[in-house]
């Protein structure tokens, strides 16, 4: 399941560079002599069978060796690596505020279905998935930064544990965390409205077990599963938003080194950071798969 | 589809509310890419170097930008890039998806393993960044962005028809048709096609949204529509800087792009409870 997986992810990657055109002509431009063309051909293994090139290129990138950045005389590992813990800064923090406030709203409508707070949940719900989250990114910034002057406009401060770092991530984490919390929302009233009406939530209720307890213990622990495997496939978008939240907040992560590399046609960067974010969101996902044996105690692999 | 089902579905529909406003909302941005030429005040693309950045006023109801071009008039010609953009991309996601998750379904064994398999890859490289380095890697610009969009957004659709072929494959009146020697691609295009179109229809007003959202965010980034081309996305990029002191250069494009989406989540909202009862919510 994964070895296929990540065959096909890293081809696609693969050709993402001769989409781009000639490799050569994009290193020197476009005024250089053919012999020097062919000899630097030659010499980067282009001249082989497409398949040959692409196996070098595998074996490499498994060694951890992802090539040299054209722009930048540095290899594209280093540079990733040096990228990832800011974005990291901005993503695992949005995750939390996500979560954090859908669940217990979730729940919340849930209990109340079909009532005014549940409509317009439902609406507010439309609302923010209509809404451009790079917009959403000037728009806080034009208000926090700009006219109410407490929260600054762009950069990163430092890290997170200083006040400067935490002040400057504030933004980036609001534009990428708040947008996802209303569909959470209503993913997790959907959720609880399909376990709270099993016969063992009126077991539970008839044995006279306390409401907190039904639908905490007995309602939410089973409604934890779809939500689990929901926030999954979500994570590919967390990172998708990176890119537009990074290049809005002038943020040093992955999506703006991304950003970035598009626009230069730095194109072996631009592989390795595509390369980078697949394999991540690949592991997250079989971190997820695994979750589901702690959550539910039924599912077992072999 | 009858003509009694057909009134039966309006009705329904007509009693939504939020579906109602949605419908309001996308005919007003259609009527506003029909009639741009017509009821923009400007020209889109002229500049006047008389009146940079002049706040909104009479004259110019949303401003003006910082080569003095009519903001309202680039948000109105900004409608029909939307429309054409997010009906390109879910066209050919339709078509790519559509047909192989009809031939997924249809054919099963290993055809079947090997469409998903394709799928789940294409879906485990997030989107837009999949989008983003390949638009940039063809060289940007309307087209090449369509094509992105739809290259790596076609997975959904694959699973959805695939999902309604094996679901119907198993039903009496396919195995009827079977049965009274039926071929196969009659059985195909006339009992199994036209069966799944309540959740295409539903899943592809969704879908516009998603569209235009993406190709904004791609034009946002530089990948897609270049200047001076009054695409909402470019329109939001080219206020960016000016945000301190010309709010309004990035706002209004902003708003455009949301009322835009909305009427088509709204639509696509009341479309599902109408059509396909069984569609799981997505919000």
């Amino acid at each position: 399941m994964l070895v296929p997986t990540l065959v096909g992810v890293t081809a696609i990657v693969f050709s993402l560079m001769h989409v781009s055109g000639d490799p050569i002509r994009l290193l020197f431009g476009p005024n250089v002599s053919e012999e020097k063309v062919l000899e630097k051909r030659a010499e980067l293994g282009l001249d082989k069978p497409i398949y040959v090139q692409y196996w070098n290129w595998l074996s490499q990138v498994v060694q951890g060796n992802l090539g040299l950045s054209i722009h930048v005389q540095d290899r594209v590992g280093r540079l990733i690596l040096d990228r990832v813990g800011p974005t990291l800064e901005l993503t695992i923090p949005a995750l939390i505020l996500t979560v954090a406030i859908a669940i217990p709203a979730g729940i919340i409508s849930a209990m109340r279905p079909y009532t005014i707070i549940d409509n317009v949940s439902r609406l507010i719900a439309l609302f923010w998935v209509s809404m451009p989250y790079f917009w959403l990114g000037i728009m806080l910034m034009m208000v926090f930064g700009l006219r109410l002057r407490i929260l600054p406009i762009s950069g990163r401060g430092g890290p997170l544990w200083t006040l400067a770092g935490l002040k400057s991530a504030i933004l980036p984490v609001l534009t990428l965390g708040l947008p996802p919390i209303a569909l959470f929302t209503r993913l997790t009233r959907s959720a609880m409205l399909e376990v709270m009406s099993e016969d063992y939530i009126r077991t539970a209720r008839s044995k006279g077990v306390r409401e907190t307890i039904v639908v905490v213990h007995h309602g939410f622990r089973n409604a934890l599963l779809p939500v689990v495997t929901l926030l999954g496939l979500r994570l590919p978008w967390l990172f998708g938003g990176a890119v537009i939240t990074e290049t809005v907040f002038a943020w040093p992560g992955m999506g703006r080194l991304l950003v970035n590399a598009v626009m230069e046609r730095d194109y072996p960067v631009v592989q390795g950071v595509v390369l980078f974010i697949a394999v991540l969101t690949v592991v997250a996902n079989l971190v997820v798969d695994f979750a589901y044996v702690f959550i539910d105690p039924r599912i077992r692999y072999s | 589809m009858n003509q009694l089902t057909l009134s039966r579905i309006v009705r329904k529909f007509t009693r939504n509310r939020l579906a109602l406003v949605g419908l309001v909302f996308v005919a007003a941005v259609v009527l506003t890419a029909l009639l741009a030429g017509v009821i923009a005040p400007y020209d889109p693309l002229a500049m006047n170097f008389d009146a940079l950045l002049v706040s909104p006023s009479a004259t110019h109801p949303m401003g003006t930008d910082m080569l003095g071009r009519d903001v309202l008039s680039r948000v109105l010609y900004g409608s029909r890039y939307a429309l054409l953009i997010g009906m390109g991309v879910v066209v050919l996601q339709m078509v790519l998806g559509g047909i192989l998750g009809l031939i997924a379904g249809f054919v099963g064994g290993v055809v079947d393993s090997l469409v998903m398999r394709m799928v789940d890859i294409v879906w485990s490289i997030p989107g837009l960044v999949l989008a983003l380095a390949l638009a940039g890697a063809l060289g940007g610009g309307i087209w090449v962005m369509i094509i992105a969009i739809a290259v790596t957004g076609w997975g959904q659709f694959t699973r959805l028809v695939r999902g309604q072929v094996l679901s119907l494959r198993e039903l009496d009146y396919i195995t009827a048709a079977h049965a009274v020697g039926a071929p196969r691609r009659r059985i195909l295009f006339r009992h199994v096609l036209p069966n799944t179109l309540g959740p295409v229809i539903v899943y592809t007003t969704l879908e516009m949204p998603t569209a235009i959202l993406a190709s904004a965010a791609l034009s946002f980034l530089g990948v897609g529509a270049q200047p001076p081309t009054p695409e909402w996305g470019a329109l939001i990029a080219d206020g960016r800087g000016l945000v301190g002191f010309a709010w309004w250069v990035s706002t209004f494009p902003g708003l455009a792009i949301m009322i835009t989406a909305l009427g088509f989540n709204f639509v696509g909202d009341g479309l599902r409870d109408v059509l396909d009862p069984r569609f799981e919510r997505r919000v």
